[in-house]
């Protein structure tokens, strides 16, 4: 068994190595590329020092986009955040509604089926022109993306809940509304928290092309001039940062979600 | 009793669309809404409409099919690269070494932050169209590839192996099945995504395709034609997520019943 181990040990390491080799190859090979070969000249392709040296730029200059990063990141969070929240707020109610209310069920999930095929992105234009084109609509459009996952996990993790446990509860003379709190919201936890983090991964995609077709603000609207500007480093930049913040955010929920579920598959 | 619950659930449906129109009809006819809204007989008269009138340079059947194109070449290619790619990585440690790091760099970034770059790299073509389409795909795909392969039963590869079949067909018989219903899976949020994807590619830069029809509604204060396209939109969305169960059902009815 100590061999097992020791053995395990070791190919961790190698395999550590290998990546590690593996990074530097791909940015070695993107310098060499850029720097050094110029394929493609710097205002399409930049070298990975130019995308370095922009983003320290970037720091504290607000040339040429109008905000420095910091500036940017705020922008964007704003929007996604009230979005996202508020539709978590909605969504999760509503679908745990849904699902527990045999009424509610038939009446809205015809009008939530008609609504759910659209994709997000699809609501851009129609938001901007009943809104305008300040937070209002990005945070409506960021609502929609966030509250359709909400309400179908949430739905479905109702639905998961075990008749038989349903039923002990009963026997043991739980309210409806007990059986409720205490055995199937429990029950759909992990599935809620599936949506919530399904509809921040849409919720921030649609940020980025909401931010991109109105905003003079914001990580997108940062992708989007750039790119009339011919400004390849800020993009990757940009592009960088929105992935850096997506990575924070799902790491966050994730250690919220092991705080509040208990049991279940992720134990 | 189950065709009572059934008549009274089709009863419920019927009524809840039914007032969702009526509302609709009743605010853009009686409300301040109606100068900025259209109502549902408006968007249902452009919706017929626009099947012989042109918008832009085609009629909405022709966007459709442009737009559709978009997707399927480039999910099409996305999803072969991505099933290779993430078998390899749930498979092989050193494929998982080498490649993991730099797809977990690039994997975060959504698939409409690259519009940009892309656009820079290959001009607002139909290349980019694809491109962007495939990255939208490529990234869900391969993650549920790779863990399907991964999370193969390591019994059953000792089972074959102790049964001396070759390590050729243990891939082909037992790893690749077995991960098949993940790929399925990763493959249905992938259409939807690279139908997202193209949208957002075409509401950028294009001068056709559905993306293209409701930008231009919008840009045009011709918030009929955006409720049209949302519908055409939402329809096609739903009949691809329809036909990639089909699918899914024929070439995984083992694992489906099984549920």
């Amino acid at each position: 068994m100590n061999e097992y181990a020791k053995q395990r040990r070791k190919n961790k390491i190698k395999f550590g190595i290998v990546s590690v080799i593996s990074l530097c190859v791909f940015f070695t090979v993107w310098y060499i590329c850029t720097a050094v070969l110029h394929l493609k000249p710097d205002y399409i392709l930049p070298s990975p020092v130019q995308v370095v040296t922009a983003f320290i730029d970037k720091l504290t200059r607000t040339a040429p986009d109008g905000a420095t990063i910091f500036g940017h990141i705020g922008a964007s969070l704003q929007v996604a955040l009230s979005g996202y929240v508020l539709g978590a707020i909605v969504g999760i109610p509503l679908g745990i509604a849904m699902a527990w209310f045999r009424r509610v069920d038939m009446f809205v999930t015809p009008l939530f089926d008609l609504i759910r095929p659209v994709p997000t992105i699809a609501w851009i234009p129609l938001m901007i022109l009943w809104f305008g084109i300040g937070l209002g609509a990005k945070a409506a459009i960021i609502f929609v993306s966030a509250f359709v996952p909400c309400v179908i996990n949430s739905y479905a993790g109702i639905k998961q809940t075990k008749p038989v446990h349903l039923w002990v509860a009963q026997t043991f003379g739980a309210s409806r509304r007990e059986m409720l709190f205490t055995v199937a919201i429990p029950t759909a936890l992990p599935l809620i928290f599936t949506g919530l983090r399904i509809s921040l991964g849409t919720a921030w995609m649609t940020l980025c092309a909401a931010e991109m077709l109105a905003s003079n603000k914001g990580l997108g609207y940062m992708i989007q001039v750039n790119r009339s500007l011919a400004r390849a480093d800020l993009i990757v930049v940009a592009m960088l940062t929105v992935g850096l913040i997506g990575t924070i955010f799902t790491v966050g929920l994730n250690s919220l979600e092991k705080r509040f579920v208990k049991g279940g598959r992720r134990g | 009793m189950k065709k009572k619950m059934d008549v009274e659930k089709m009863t419920y449906a019927v009524l809840a669309i039914a007032s969702f129109f009526v509302f609709w009809w009743l605010i853009t006819t009686f409300t301040p809404a109606k100068e900025t809204t259209p109502g549902p007989i408006e968007v249902i008269q452009l919706l017929i409409d626009s099947f012989v009138t042109p918008i832009g340079n085609y009629v909405i059947t022709g966007h459709l099919l442009v737009s559709l194109r978009r997707v399927l070449v480039g999910f099409s290619v996305a999803t072969i690269l991505g099933i290779i790619l993430g078998i390899a990585m749930g498979t092989s440690k050193w494929a998982e070494a080498i490649f993991k790091p730099i797809f977990e760099l690039l994997r975060p970034i959504p698939p409409i932050a690259w519009i940009s770059l892309v656009i820079l790299f290959f001009g607002i073509g139909e290349s980019s169209k694809y491109i962007l389409c495939g990255i939208g795909a490529f990234t869900n795909v391969t993650l549920n590839a790779y863990t399907g392969a991964q999370n193969v039963d390591p019994e059953l590869i000792g089972c074959a192996r102790m049964l001396g079949t070759s390590e050729r067909s243990i891939f082909f018989r037992v790893i690749l099945p077995s991960c098949t219903p993940q790929i399925f899976a990763g493959m249905q949020v992938a259409l939807s995504t690279s139908w997202m994807a193209v949208l957002a590619a075409e509401m950028v830069g294009a001068q056709e395709g559905c993306g293209w029809m409701i930008q231009r509604g919008s840009d045009t204060l011709n918030i009929t034609l955006v409720m049209v396209g949302m519908i055409v939109i939402g329809c096609v969305g739903m009949l691809l997520a329809a036909v990639m169960r089909v699918i899914e059902r024929r070439l995984c009815s083992w694992n489906i019943m099984d549920n």
